[in-house]
């Protein structure tokens, strides 16, 4: 008895820790147990993100940004929140700079970290699905988007092979696409060059692997030149945009630079190049010198080489 | 009452071998029934190709001798998949021709190729058993062999009709055999053993390259257990060589040699095309925290943080408890042997072993993992390429229960008869019930899952981990959608998936056979995705070919995407 109130037996001494230092493997086994319970019993449910997506219906605007963090739940947010929601504009964004608020959708604490400069706004949980506004402090007026403007009332396509300029006609046609490596799907709407090429808008796998919806016109490669006329654009302040080629032609940084060119009327507004690595790159022409003003935008894309220059372009003006 | 007792005898023996064959019966039991729900990757099909070829060439020497021995003959039998030996590939060849063509033993022809690679993984759960309980104590042995068949990515391998598990066994019986070979005997007994490494040798290197790596493990053990006898033998200008390792250079290569046909003729040219082949290995591509890794260098930091996800927690802890142990006994030799070269008295000189088992469980470890630290070595097989290290580091574990066993009984002095025998059962069940757990949820998506250490699946994917290779989870979404819900013959855009292996699933009637396999998305009015990274490209295509972002139905684990299926609005 008056062992037990010695020195000997403090639980707090050194030996009695070690003594019972055993006991950590059974208790990490047992935790590992717990913790693979609570893991596999936390997913959320689809009654969760049925109730989100009632949310979101009903209070997203059509100019906000409507995203699913984290990244990799994103096919399972496409599928429960549907086309409607979940845009082909939503989910190939260039950037976020254009939304003025975004519900973010996600799971645990997950956020996206290209809202994290913006302002929080109130949250809703749903089960396990959470929803968050965000506001932006300095969204950007887009006054016309290049992407939008591809069909024959806006825009003309022509390539030009030694000085001589043809046409490309828009055409509907079957989509063509492939399996890995193919590239992105080349669309059913698209401009066709007798000489060879197209443009047509696509999602291309930028060299992150996000999707990017964007005009996706293969340089030709050689002196020749892929025009590109966007007619009657209304102009502002900025041009601004991204370009990138297919990370698969990318990666591997062996690939010709691919040059845009923009011109209004027969202004040079300015150029940019691409070089393989540069992913999804950002660029700003200034025109304000044309702000308010309504122009053709001319987009001419050139590359030493065409081969496997899968080449994708968007802009806006603002 | 008095129980009967079941104190089985000092000497490891023939019970042994029951126990162990029994866990390994269990464990291939267990991987049987799982089966039927763990799809066909693209190398499985090659290798039920093979399979199908190699034993077509075996029924043809069988019956035309003559006809099968000319190289024409040869060459057409085994020219399939040539970039990999033959021992695994005959056997499930063999396996699928008695058990499923001829005897029906197994309805799907899947099953019977996959039975030899399943039977290995039992066979390396017997010999861990075996080997811990000689080398430390029968629950040693047995916490041990558990514990690597609880790996959850060793279950998830070991369904697989593929070379990883195999050589997994092959390597812990090389080893096993070697340690043995070592032993003092007889001049018979040194060359029964001696003729078995050999033999076992010649195996390994028919089953896969790993064993071109092995005489790293034993050359060094082997001197160094013999060195007086070297050291003795060089004094009076005597070569002496372990017996084992001689066999193993001699009879080694003539296993080989004399089991796989296709190098029967033009032999080093075949030889040169096979070592060229695995020495500048294509680069495949694997995602590894959030990038995609498609070449060299391969980061330092895969195959720590790979084992820290995907081996269970209370397995590594018991390998570091083990392997501390171990290593403060070898630090404990070193220190006499220093101090007896400086003629210092030694103190407590721990006991040499003559059989030197540490060094050969750390060398086996070792070179198992150490390519993997190569910046040239291509990851991209996550962690299966390096899976033969995994029955050493569960029999460190192994040692380490016995540690945590013996610390326990002597915190708890008082327990005994069968408040012990609880206690005992009650610590093996808190080692083992976990890694049960974790590797039985993880079937059949065994590539996804990660330990709850890192947040279990959804953790793993978080930290951007591969989720899959090889596009065997179209299966899954068969199961889970096409089968109940996609419309009479329509068109499947399969993806990462072979011809091979959706033909094979279709026969064995786990995919509807009315379903149409095409090569692009749009030409299918059902596209899947397995989800890795780089098929993100094939997800977009999708997008622009079907008009819709949004999968009708996507495959889950654990609240993570596996497969997308979509469907034309």
């Amino acid at each position: 008895m008056s062992e037990e109130h010695g020195p000997r037996y403090r639980p707090s001494s050194p030996a009695a820790w070690r003594r019972w230092a055993f006991a950590a493997v059974p208790v990490a086994g047992l935790l590992e147990l717990g913790a693979h319970a609570v893991q596999t019993h936390s997913v959320a449910r689809r009654e969760d993100w049925e109730a989100a997506r009632a949310y979101v219906e009903a209070h997203a605007a059509p100019d906000d940004l409507v995203a699913f963090a984290p990244r990799w739940v994103d096919p399972i947010g496409r599928e429960m929140f549907g086309p409607s929601i979940a845009t082909l504009q939503r989910e190939g964004r260039p950037d976020e700079t254009r939304f003025p608020r975004a519900l973010e959708v996600g799971l645990g604490a997950a956020h996206l970290t290209e809202l994290a400069d913006w302002q929080r706004g109130e949250e809703h949980r749903f089960g396990r699905v959470r929803v968050t506004t965000w506001q932006n402090p300095t969204p950007a007026h887009v006054l016309d988007d290049l992407v939008s403007l591809v069909d024959p009332a806006h825009l003309r396509v022509s390539r030009v092979d030694g000085g001589r300029e043809t046409d490309c006609t828009a055409s509907h046609a079957a989509v063509q696409s492939g399996g890995l490596g193919y590239g992105p799907a080349i669309p059913g709407e698209r401009f066709s060059c007798p000489a060879g090429g197209f443009v047509g808008v696509s999602v291309l796998a930028d060299l992150d692997y996000r999707p990017r919806r964007c005009i996706y016109a293969p340089a030709p490669g050689g002196g020749s030149v892929l025009r590109l006329r966007f007619m009657n654009v209304q102009m502002g302040r900025t041009l601004k945009g991204h370009h990138a080629i297919y990370v698969e032609a990318e990666r591997d940084r062996r690939g010709a630079p691919v040059s845009i060119t923009f011109k209004a009327g027969t202004s040079l507004l300015g150029s940019v190049v691409h070089h393989d690595g540069d992913g999804w790159k950002a660029f700003e022409l200034d025109t304000s010198d044309l702000a308010g003003q309504r122009a053709d935008v001319v987009a001419e894309i050139t590359a030493p080489s065409g081969d496997r220059r899968q080449y994708c372009f968007e802009a806006d003006t603002r | 009452m008095k129980l009967p007792s079941l104190r089985l005898p000092e000497r490891i023996g023939w019970r042994d071998h029951v126990l162990g064959a029994s866990m390994a019966l269990v464990y291939v039991n267990w991987l049987l029934v799982t089966v039927r729900d763990v799809g066909v990757p693209r190398d499985e099909g090659v290798y039920f190709r093979a399979a199908t070829d190699y034993v077509g060439w075996w029924r043809m020497l069988l019956e035309r001798g003559h006809d099968a021995l000319q190289q024409s003959a040869i060459d057409g039998g085994w020219s399939v998949n040539h970039e990999h030996p033959v021992l695994m590939k005959t056997l499930f060849g063999v396996s699928w021709y008695l058990l499923h063509v001829k005897w029906h033993v197994f309805a799907d022809a899947s099953t019977a190729f996959r039975l030899p690679a399943m039977c290995t993984a039992g066979a390396a759960i017997w010999t861990t058993y075996v080997f811990g309980a000689r080398i430390w104590t029968r629950r040693a042995g047995f916490v041990a062999a558990a514990l690597f068949g609880l790996m959850p990515r060793v279950f998830f391998h070991a369904h697989l009709a593929c070379f990883d598990v195999p050589i997994t066994f092959m390597w812990l019986l090389c080893v096993y055999v070697h340690w043995r070979a070592q032993e003092r005997r007889g001049l018979g007994g040194t060359l029964a053993w001696a003729i078995a490494m050999g033999v076992v040798y010649g195996l390994a290197l028919e089953t896969k390259h790993n064993a071109w790596f092995f005489p790293a493990v034993v050359v060094p053990h082997g001197f160094f257990v013999h060195r007086r006898a070297i050291l003795r033998g060089l004094r009076v200008g005597r070569v002496t060589l372990p017996a084992s390792l001689v066999a193993m250079a001699i009879i080694g290569p003539i296993v080989f040699y004399a089991l796989w046909p296709y190098i029967w003729n033009d032999t080093f040219a075949r030889l040169q095309w096979w070592f060229d082949f695995h020495l500048h290995h294509e680069y495949y591509n694997i995602e590894f925290l959030g990038r995609n890794y498609f070449g060299p260098p391969s980061p330092k930091s895969y195959l720590p943080v790979m084992v820290l996800a995907t081996v269970p927690t209370v397995t590594l802890l018991l390998f570091f408890v083990g392997a501390f142990d171990r290593a403060k006994v070898g630090a404990r030799r070193l220190r006499a042997w220093a101090l007896e070269k400086l003629d210092r008295p030694a103190g407590d000189a721990t006991a040499s072993d003559p059989l030197e088992t540490d060094l050969l469980l750390a060398l086996a470890l070792g070179i198992a993992i150490a390519p993997f630290f190569l910046s040239k070595t291509p990851i991209f097989g996550g962690t299966k390429h390096w899976m033969p290290a995994y029955p050493f580091l569960a029999l460190f574990a192994g040692r380490g229960f016995d540690l945590v066993g013996a610390a326990m009984m002597r915190a708890l002095p008082d327990l005994t008869g069968r408040s012990k025998l609880a206690a005992e059962g009650a610590l093996v069940a808190s080692v083992l019930v976990a890694p049960l757990a974790v590797s039985a949820h993880a079937c059949p998506f065994g590539l996804a899952s990660y330990v709850p250490l890192v947040g279990g699946t959804a953790g793993g994917a978080g930290l951007g981990l591969n989720r899959q290779f090889w596009g065997y989870t179209t299966l899954n979404a068969a199961i889970e959608y096409m089968n109940p819900s996609a419309p009479r013959g329509a068109t499947v855009f399969i993806s990462d998936t072979t011809w091979e292996a959706w033909g094979r699933m279709q026969e064995e009637h786990r995919v509807r056979g009315d379903l149409r396999a095409v090569g692009a998305p749009h030409e299918a009015q059902i596209a899947l995705v397995q989800h890795e990274l780089h098929m993100n490209e094939v997800d977009y295509s999708i997008w622009t070919a079907f008009g819709t972002d949004a999968p009708v139905y996507v495959v889950q684990h654990d609240g993570v995407p596996i497969v997308s299926i979509y469907r034309r609005p």
